[in-house]
């Protein structure tokens, strides 16, 4: 489905991928660990093309998307709820959607609102309220409600659990289950939670300074002592 | 208790005497030198130090009392305003309609002289340039500076074409709008990468070389002297005149009225408000269209709107391209109405003008530019009597104003989509407003 082969990304003079190759099969959730600054947000990004992959190629669907511009990458079927959140603070719970909504020109937004709103019960009751007074929870799952809105083929999550209380973090795990089991969409999740990350995910991927340097099934990667030690410290 | 008190006066103190030194800074060269014509008949300064001093000593009077009196307490907004603001906001329908109702039948007011219509048709026009650079600024967030280019090219254009091939006004008004709307491409290309401070200096400079160039292209512009005896608006095809030329009929034959120079006045106010009327609907309709939303969405967060899927060059440049196509049409209005242009009607003031309406209005609500619009124009007005002081005034309201509402008159934004029934419903509609 989603193959970055040997992609290298800089911003001016930093590498922040040095040569990372994943894949995303069909209905898979994939995981991405590493520590801060390890380059999982870049390689996400790099993905919609922004930055730009320096060398390397990326695929969708068999085919080339490693230099199309960011909204063609989107319209092809790749939403990401991006690190931050990133929603439209002085635009209400709809409205945010609404701009999700873009890559499908807004056709069964009424049927994807539903759909949105059943998955997070929360985003109904709060539909008129400005996205900027949501709470940090809220907002993350309107981030992840509106890239859903795109009807994508394939899901990038940036740290949906950061900032969250754990009651909160299990519900937005749970959604992304869900989305996972029941509509088949495979889905790239970065995670800094690595033990809940790794719980639900098919395979994984321990990204560290731009390098991939361990994968293997999610069940692999928590039984292994090295992945314990560094990332799973104290972790239950 | 006591010791609190004189604790808490020193900062008071401090901040007095920086205020009148500020003042002293500023009085100097108003008040305290004059040029007077000496005994030879060149100019010579006066010095009136005095003035100064008193300037100096009732800010730092006025200050400390101010401070004492309110104590801690801040001068700043109050709620009820922002609460008045929601008000106005949320049934914006039937301001607007009341609005309008008012305006349509201004001219035959009692109180409607010529002087009262003239000044109506300078705020309608306001209005549209305010509601035009809205798209810009208010709504994707893109703080033009030049806006005033926009309106030099629809005022030059109506101008030469009119003048070159005697079209009349209504067809020189799209081919105006197209002219300007080009301009403002061929502004918003270079300006793309550009936010904030940045994008503000270019579309500055930008202003600044439309103006210089109507100034050197003599062939075309006629420089300096502008262009005179541009067609007055007719009366689709009846002109305001007293004795029409052969053949023709005059607006006061064509309904049997006494001939009066009022007629081509209130002509010109009904055809600014169309003007005007035509500007606001469009912005409305555009603002629950996709292209509107992505304007907003745009000023917010130009990273999020890249990543679902919204091509930032585009909707830039058509935010560019509406909102000087709306300045050009009110460039067409402005040539025919005063008959005569040139450079020196466009200068930066100009844009600093418009752009201070849309602030002041409340960046991106539409009932607001036409309040701030009313002020801006009225208090230079009513000011007049003030004279020299004048535009100290206009200064002295800005401030206050802008105190008492940071963020514009009507900040409050109305959501441009609600689903039937709150509890989601089937159909969507717009919001109101
Ligand atoms: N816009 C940018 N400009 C310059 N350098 C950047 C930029 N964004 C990221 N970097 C650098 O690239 C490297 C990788 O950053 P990235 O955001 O991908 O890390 P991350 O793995 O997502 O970290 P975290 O877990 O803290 O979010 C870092 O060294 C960072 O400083
Ligand atoms: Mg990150």
């Amino acid at each position: 489905m989603l193959e970055v082969e040997d992609v290298v990304a800089r911003y001016g003079a930093i590498e922040a991928l040095k040569g990372v190759s994943i894949r995303v099969r069909a209905g898979e959730i994939v995981t991405i660990i590493g520590a801060n600054g390890a380059g999982k947000s870049t390689l996400l990004m790099t993905i919609c093309g922004n930055p730009r992959a320096a060398s390397g190629r990326i695929r969708f669907d068999g085919r080339d998307i490693t230099d199309l511009p960011t909204y063609d990458i989107v319209r092809l079927g790749i939403a990401q709820a991006p690190e931050g959140r990133r929603i439209f603070p002085r635009m209400t719970v709809l409205e945010n959607l609404m701009m999700g909504a873009v890559p499908t020109g807004g056709a069964h937004f009424e049927e994807d609102v539903e759909r949105v709103f059943a998955l997070f019960p929360r985003l109904r009751e709060r539909q008129n309220q400005r996205g900027g007074t949501l709470s940090g929870g809220e907002q993350q799952m309107l981030c992840i409600g509106r890239a859903l809105m795109a009807r994508p083929r394939l899901l990038l999550l940036d740290e949906p659990s950061l900032g969250i209380a754990p009651i909160l973090v299990r519900q937005i795990f749970e959604a992304i289950v869900a989305l996972n089991r029941e509509r088949g969409l495979p889905i790239l999740l970065v995670e800094q939670n690595a033990y809940q990350a790794l719980k639900i995910a098919h395979r994984g991927y321990v990204l560290a300074s731009g390098r991939v340097v361990m994968q293997g099934t999610g069940r692999e990667l928590l039984a292994d002592p090295e992945i314990r030690a560094a990332y799973l410290e104290g972790g239950h | 208790m006591a010791a609190d008190a004189a604790g808490a006066i020193g900062p008071k103190l401090k901040d007095a005497a920086l205020a009148a030194l500020v003042a002293i800074a500023l009085t100097v060269p108003i008040l305290g030198m004059e040029t007077v014509p000496g005994p030879d008949g060149r100019l010579t300064l006066d010095f009136h130090f005095h003035l100064v001093a008193i300037a100096a000593v009732l800010v730092f009077a006025g200050r400390l009392a101010l401070s004492l009196l309110l104590r801690g307490r801040q001068l700043r907004p109050s709620g009820r305003s922002g609460a008045v603001a929601e008000f106005v906001s949320r049934h914006g329908t039937w301001f607007g309609l009341a609005g309008i109702a008012f305006a349509l039948v201004l001219p035959f007011m009692p109180f409607a002289s010529r002087y009262v219509i003239d000044v109506a048709t300078t705020i309608v026009i306001y209005v549209m340039l305010g509601w035009g650079l809205n798209i810009v600024v208010g709504l994707a967030g893109l703080l033009d500076l030049g806006y005033v280019a926009f309106y030099a090219v629809g005022a030059y254009s109506y101008a030469l074409f009119a003048q070159w091939f005697g079209l009349g006004f209504w067809i020189c008004l799209p081919i105006a709008g197209l002219l300007a709307a080009i301009a403002g491409v061929l502004l918003g290309f270079p300006v793309l990468r550009l936010r904030g401070d940045y994008l503000a200096i270019v579309t500055l400079g930008f202003g600044e070389i439309i103006r210089l160039v109507l100034i050197n292209w003599h062939e075309v512009t006629g420089g300096p002297n502008g262009i005179a005896d541009i067609p007055r608006p007719t009366f689709f095809g009846f002109p305001f005149t007293r004795d029409p030329g052969e053949g023709e009929t005059a607006f006061h034959e064509l309904f049997g009225l006494e001939f009066s120079t009022l007629h081509r006045v209130i002509f010109l106010y009904y055809l600014a408000l169309f003007l005007a009327l035509v500007t606001n609907l469009f912005v409305l309709r555009i603002r629950k269209l996709p292209i509107g939303r992505a304007w907003e969405a745009l000023r917010e967060d130009e990273i999020a709107c890249k990543a679902l899927g919204i091509n930032p060059t585009n909707t830039k440049l058509t935010a560019f391209a509406l909102g000087a196509m709306f300045g050009g049409f009110a460039g067409s209005f402005f040539a025919t109405r005063q008959g005569f242009i040139s450079p020196e009607s466009f200068t930066f003031i100009e844009s600093a003008i418009i752009l201070a309406i849309v602030v002041l209005g409340g960046m991106g609500s539409q009932i607001g530019v036409v309040l701030a619009a009313a002020v801006i124009v009225l208090l230079p007005e009513i000011g007049r009597e003030f004279e020299t002081y004048r535009m100290l005034l206009f200064g002295a309201a800005m401030v206050l104003i802008m105190i008492w509402r940071p963020r514009g008159l009507l900040a409050h934004r109305e959501p441009t989509l609600t689903l039937a029934g709150s509890t989601g419903g089937t159909g969507t509609r717009g919001g109101g407003r």
